[in-house]
């Protein structure tokens, strides 16, 4: 009797291959036992469906975001800041030094001296006038990218407190 | 209400710090989870502290959440190891409905409800009932076949079992769910004549 159960679930469920399906079709309408089971299991797969859900007390999404809300609120600053603005300042430090040392390396005259005594006497090293980049356009350039970084944290800030008010 | 958002958009807004969009996916979720956290801790306060501890979890873990799975599959697998650590927990007697015992425990139980049992007494009540009676992973079987949407395939993902396995425990369910509704019903005959 449990193989025919199992085959009939089986075809309740829809699991039969094509062919399967088929022999069930003709083993129901013939074949007695069949009938009578089919429409057994098709009744009680009817009333399980029919199973109701359970509904959770009235604060429980509150209390479960009031969980979230004081995880977040202990978490400790270094987590709570984006990780890409980190990484942001980061490169351009690592940008702006590596800049440098090119420009400096580029300046530099490698000419060796014919006397011995002292190795590093004969390099001579051009130190540029700072002052006159300073005042060209890097300094423009220099500002505007320092006023759009400026701009985007402030975005960035404002977003979260926007978040935190709606949610609240 | 239900939010007009699919389940992933919902996420994406979590994710970007939307902790009203978490709420909603919460909503959506909620009866559910609660539904199969009875399923394994046969009392209210206990499966409230599993369901909240769920989504607490999943919240926590939303980014690690690929898309690979539907998001109930993936939150029905926090749902199984969580009640299943909180049996751990709790050493919750978890015995089968073939025990004789339980069976006249659950008969004794059912005798004391008798106020209620008028109102109640419709099938899927009964049908409740079994459920409740059987074993937690059985009901859990149960449940997310019928109530949750869920293939063989995504059952077997949630609870980390094989599909052939989630197959053959449905089977087993579905015979000692019968066979419990067809012991029950003949008894409230019984009572009624």
């Amino acid at each position: 009797m449990n193989g025919i159960e199992e085959k009939i679930w089986n075809y309740i469920d829809g699991n039969c291959s094509p062919e399967e399906q088929q022999a069930m079709d003709i083993l129901i309408a013939t074949d007695e036992v069949y009938k009578r089971k089919y429409h057994e299991l098709s009744k009680l797969n009817v009333e399980f469906s029919c199973m109701e859900l359970d509904e959770p007390s009235m604060g429980f999404s509150y209390k479960v975001m009031e969980t979230i809300r004081t995880e977040n609120a202990m978490k400790p600053l270094k987590a709570a800041i984006d990780k890409r603005i980190i990484k942001g300042i980061a490169a351009f430090f690592v940008v702006s030094i590596a800049a440098l040392l090119i420009f400096a390396l580029a300046n530099v005259s490698w000419t060796t001296p014919n006397s011995t005594s002292s190795m590093f006497s004969g390099i001579d090293i051009k130190v540029p006038q700072l002052g006159n980049y300073l005042n060209g356009n890097v300094l423009k350039v220099f500002i505007l990218f320092d006023i759009v970084l400026a701009l985007f944290l402030a975005d960035g800030y404002l977003r979260k407190k926007l978040n935190s008010r709606q949610t609240q | 209400m239900q939010s007009k958002y699919t389940d992933t958009e919902l996420i994406a807004q979590s994710l970007a710090g939307n902790q009203a969009a978490y709420a909603d996916l919460m909503k959506r979720h909620q009866r559910f989870v609660f539904t199969l956290a009875l399923r394994f801790a046969k009392g209210r306060e206990d499966a409230e502290e599993i369901a909240q501890d769920c989504f607490v979890k999943a919240y926590r873990s939303l980014a690690n959440f690929n898309g690979e799975s539907k998001f109930s599959t993936w939150l029905y697998s926090i749902v199984y190891t969580t009640a299943m650590t909180f049996l751990r927990k709790k050493r919750v007697d978890t015995t089968s409905i073939d025990d004789e015992n339980t069976y006249i425990q659950l008969e004794n139980q059912s005798g004391g409800m008798d106020a209620n049992i008028a109102e109640q007494k419709s099938r899927s009540y009964y049908v409740n009932q079994a459920i409740d009676q059987l074993l937690p992973d059985d009901a859990m079987i149960i449940t997310l076949f019928y109530k949750g949407e869920q293939s063989l395939e995504e059952i077997g993902l949630a609870m980390g079992i094989e599909t052939n396995t989630v197959k053959v425990k449905l089977f087993r369910a579905r015979q000692r769910l019968k066979e419990r509704l067809e012991r029950t019903l003949k008894h409230e005959v019984n009572e009624l004549i």
